[in-house]
């Protein structure tokens, strides 16, 4: 952006959101390469203007309630691991403003993206903007080497197209992010998310159009595709975010353990319960799904 | 470092890093003697150059056996030739057999006739970023190892460059000679040929609408220092060479007051032609296609750590 579309992000982001939530905010730092970007394209004012918008569904649509934040490591390189649903991405935009927003030390997370949204014009270039990056390995380990808060979806993009009957049953996790923990010896936290499956409940999902069009999944829910693009729109469900004790596998496992699969499967197996268990707790609390009352 | 002088034949002089590394290395006094080639006369910018440290020589790399015949001369073994800095490519444009054999037969018969000798113990071959495919799927830092673009589709230019680089890396197990691939990103400066000189020539510029890529450029500073530490250091292998500035494509637009206009991208192939036809660009957009939508920085680790190379010059537009 321009030096005046910056002043510009700037200035909407602030009367987008209240003074506390700006000042948070606008602490956080970026590894500027000279230019206002960071090497992966991060430009600080898409990002805060990025984290406004978001807030907006965060406070006025999802009405994210949060626990745990004891859990969280103030600083260091950190991996967030999630439970993945709703179609659409929101969980990951929702765990990354709580995250600035209500831990104690704001910081800026990282989210690492499906290589097809890299095809799309101007979603890729605020994407990048706005601090994500595409899920290549080697990006994950730049960030982890800078000590950058990653979140990562082991479940991947077939997370968010999980069936309607699946819902908070977790798909089996993929493993990389056990290698690179113990590799770069960086803690893991499970995050479990409460309402993302019940934003978009996926009937079906109609694979030879996806396949056609490129798409991880075609989502028939009971608003998409009968009302156009505004069937993509989540329903006002309350969000429930809570974080576990990091678990630090590198305290216990050296990084050769990343040459026995058996070892390493076993301990992405290991975090996946953690996350289950949350989800499980989580939704037992749970009173309702939309749960209009109170904050 | 060695404290024994080099001796250095510098192919391609007469290009503007040939000029620029020859002025560079003339005043190191690690250097001993510089035999620079090309295709032309003396130029007027060498006639300064001490005559004792620096001769001029014409040749044509591509006739094997005038290559053989300078490198069995007196000239060349009077002045002990160990090092070799191949330049001579192609910078514009510009296709064709002629473009394809001084591009990469040149580079071969140049390679076969180092090794030949006997006595010339480094080969520096300058290699570009180009060399690399992009992909929305790529990191963001690319390093030695990334993918080569073996596109058959993509523009000779760029198939020249990853073939003269493949033909480097085929003698790299030479016993005699030790081979330095320097990959670097796109060079930026006054008086110097070149994609994003091109680009940035014009003060309208177009890029693909809905994309804005970071870019890396590198300043004529720092490719002298590369070529110089790849000289003196004693190693071989390839080597990623970036510059300090690294920003999205409109950005350095802005930064050189041009008009950065994003159009669809089936657009900017015919509008390139036409404004190259008309003489209102030198830039080739073909070559660039994939650049103009994907990220693809260097990753100069391994550069910092064997040669000791860090960035130190800023773009000035």
């Amino acid at each position: 952006m321009k030096q005046h579309q910056r002043r510009t992000a700037l200035k909407l982001a602030k009367s987008l959101l209240p003074a506390e939530e700006f000042k948070r905010v606008m602490s956080l730092k970026i590894n500027d390469t000279g230019f206002g970007y960071d090497p992966f394209g991060l430009e600080k004012e898409t990002a805060v203007l990025g984290f406004a918008l978001a807030w907006q569904l965060y406070h006025y649509w999802f009405r994210v309630q949060s626990s745990g934040q004891e859990h969280l490591p103030e600083g260091g390189r950190v991996l967030y691991v999630p439970n993945h649903s709703g179609v659409l991405p929101f969980d990951g935009m929702m765990i990354a403003v709580d995250l600035v927003s209500r831990s104690a030390q704001p910081r800026l997370v990282r989210g690492m993206v499906d290589h097809f949204m890299g095809f799309l014009p101007f979603v890729n270039t605020f994407f990048y903007r706005a601090g994500q990056v595409v899920g290549a390995r080697r990006n994950f380990v730049d960030l982890l080497e800078r000590d950058e808060a990653v979140i990562v979806f082991p479940e991947g993009a077939k997370g968010t197209g999980k069936r309607w009957h699946n819902r908070y049953r977790l798909l089996r996790f993929n493993v990389g992010f056990v290698e690179l923990a113990l590799q770069y010896r960086a803690p893991i936290v499970p995050v479990a998310v409460i309402g993302a499956e019940e934003q978009a409940p996926m009937l079906h999902n109609l694979k030879p159009l996806a396949k056609l069009m490129g798409f991880p999944y075609f989502p028939i829910t009971p608003f998409f595709p009968w009302l156009g693009p505004f069937g993509m729109l989540p329903l006002p469900v309350r969000y429930h975010l809570y974080y576990g004790k990091p678990i630090d596998f590198y305290r216990d496992y050296p990084p050769e353990t990343v040459k026995d699969p058996a070892t390493v499967r076993m301990l992405a197996d290991k975090v996946q319960l953690a996350v289950q268990g949350l989800v499980d707790e989580g939704l037992r609390r749970r009173t309702s799904i939309f749960d209009f009352t109170g904050e | 470092m060695p404290t024994t002088k080099k001796n250095v034949l510098i192919t391609g002089v007469t290009s503007s890093i040939g000029r620029n590394l020859t002025q560079h290395l003339i005043q190191n006094p690690r250097v001993g003697f510089i035999l620079g080639l090309g295709r032309d006369k003396l130029p007027y910018y060498f006639k300064d150059l001490d005559r004792s440290r620096f001769l001029y020589r014409n040749c044509n790399i591509l006739k094997y056996r005038e290559l053989k015949n300078l490198f069995l001369s007196r000239v060349f073994k009077d002045c002990a030739i160990d090092t070799v800095v191949h330049l001579a490519f192609h910078n514009r444009q510009m296709h064709g057999k002629d473009v394809h054999l001084l591009n990469v037969h040149g580079t071969k018969n140049l390679i076969e006739a180092c090794i030949g000798t006997g006595t010339v113990t480094k080969f520096v071959f300058k290699s570009s970023d180009s060399v690399y495919k992009l992909r929305p799927s790529n990191p963001v830092f690319l390093d030695e190892h990334a993918e080569l673009n073996h596109d058959p589709e993509a523009d000779q230019w760029i198939k020249d460059r990853v073939d003269a680089d493949m033909i480097c890396r085929a003698y790299m197990d030479s016993k005699t000679m030790r081979i330095v691939i320097l990959r670097m990103a796109s060079i930026f400066g006054r008086n110097i040929g070149g994609q994003y000189n091109s680009y940035f020539d014009s003060k309208i510029v177009f890029r693909t609408m809905g994309f804005n890529p970071m870019i890396n450029l590198l300043h004529m500073k720092d490719v002298i220092r590369a070529i110089e530490l790849a000289i003196f250091k004693n190693v071989k292998g390839i080597y990623n060479i970036a510059g300090k500035d690294t920003a999205p494509l409109a950005t350095f637009a802005d930064l050189n007051h041009s008009f950065c206009l994003g159009l669809p991208e089936p657009l900017l192939g015919p509008l390139n032609w036409a404004t190259r036809a008309l003489g209102l660009t030198r830039y080739y957009y073909e070559v660039d296609r994939q650049r103009q939508k994907y990220t693809g920085l260097l990753d100069i680790a391994k550069a910092r750590r064997e040669l000791g190379f860090e960035p130190e010059g800023h773009i000035e537009f």
